[in-house]
């Protein structure tokens, strides 16, 4: 049967590829960026289940599911998502495994929806720059809608990791699986609190706090604090810790080998790994 | 008042380059089948984003009016303008 042989959360500025070319071997974020790549690279994994939010790029308020798994044939962005220095890439898609974890929700009783064409924005594009550069392991995509409230609910967005997790372990094979979580923990745009660089301060006290969760296993007390009044005080994309906690539910019990913080302090970024070896 | 008509108008600039090149030559025409009120058409016309911020345009689809620079807008007109609903009470 295939196997997760790692877990893995990033951000996805769009400017950071930009950002890392210019900085070169000294740029922080390249750095971290890098100590999370050497941790996939050790676990070498085939493919990458991606809990990610789609910023209004496959969907918008016309039809926005709650929850959608990507399972098309190849896909490529970020399309329509320019952003200076941010490349653009074709992506293959694991298209049986994608259909394998839809049918399988659905037999969970997931009300999943399924999305056969689409292309993805930076917040896949970036992680993967950054942490499979040759684009040689296909995705799936597991959507999770953390920035148009209403969301679901923290425990089920868990809920949902631990099912991914059960159905990669029935699948046949022997493919070396790796699950991707794509978010911030803290980050506004385009609101008022915006600053001259346009970044917006973010919540550090929540950032710390789910880092602290995250970090010693804490995770009931994480989804509980997780509610949309808190998320939304902490920036109009703070929905992407959902598709963190979905991760948490396909790691279990096992605590990160890292969980840092984005030096500085001026972003609500954090980088984080779990190994299974 | 249409939020989505709000939400929609900024997406379309986005992911909608013939919509996006009708706002520069005929900005009134281009808004003209989106379901928005007259407050609304006229807050668009003239890039104030807080405005729209106080009539429910969600703010990341509105960020994405100063990337492409429709109704005039530059990233440092928005943020000059955003910021002053704070002074909202």
């Amino acid at each position: 049967m295939a196997e997760i042989v790692g877990a893995f959360g990033t951000p996805h500025m769009p400017t950071a590829p930009g950002e890392v070319a210019r900085g070169g071997p000294s740029s922080e974020v390249g750095q971290i960026f890098d100590a999370v790549r050497q941790h996939v690279d050790a676990v070498d994994p085939d493919v990458l289940v991606i809990f990610d939010t789609d910023h209004f790029q496959a969907f918008f308020f016309d039809n926005m599911p709650t929850f959608c798994v990507g399972a098309a044939p190849r896909t490529y962005g970020p399309a329509e998502d320019v952003w200076p220095g941010l490349p653009s890439y074709d992506v293959r898609v694991d298209e049986a495994l994608g259909r394998h974890l839809h049918r399988t929700g659905l037999e969970q009783e997931f009300d999943l929806a399924v999305s056969q064409e689409f292309t993805i924005d930076h917040s896949i594009i970036v992680p993967l720059h950054f942490l499979s550069p040759a684009m040689q392991r296909p995705i799936v995509p597991v959507w999770i809608n953390g920035i148009a409230p209403p969301f679901p609910r923290a425990k089920r967005c868990h809920a949902l990791g631990k099912m991914v997790r059960a159905a990669i372990e029935a699948w046949p094979g022997n493919q070396r699986v790796a699950i991707l979580a794509s978010g911030v923990f803290s980050n506004d745009v385009g609101g008022p609190h915006i600053r001259d660089d346009q970044t917006t301060p973010p919540d550090l006290e929540w950032t710390r706090f789910v880092q602290q969760r995250i970090k010693q296993g804490e995770i009931n007390d994480l989804m509980n604090a997780v509610t949309e009044e808190r998320l939304r005080a902490a920036g109009n994309v703070a929905g992407e810790l959902l598709n963190w906690i979905a991760l948490l539910g396909a790691v279990d019990d096992r605590l990160p080998r890292m969980i840092e913080l984005e030096p500085g302090l001026r972003r609500g970024n954090a980088y984080a790994a779990w190994r299974w070896d | 008042m249409s939020v989505y008509g709000l939400n929609k108008a900024c997406h379309l600039v986005q992911m909608d380059a013939g919509f996006r090149e009708r706002l520069q030559a005929d900005p009134a025409g281009a808004l003209a089948d989106l379901p928005l009120t007259d407050e609304e058409r006229r807050a668009f016309m003239e890039g104030d984003v807080a405005t729209l911020y106080r009539l429910g345009a969600n703010t990341f689809l509105m960020w994405r009016l100063q990337r492409f620079r429709v109704f005039g807008l530059t990233a440092d007109e928005y943020i000059a303008r955003i910021r002053t609903v704070l002074d909202d009470s």
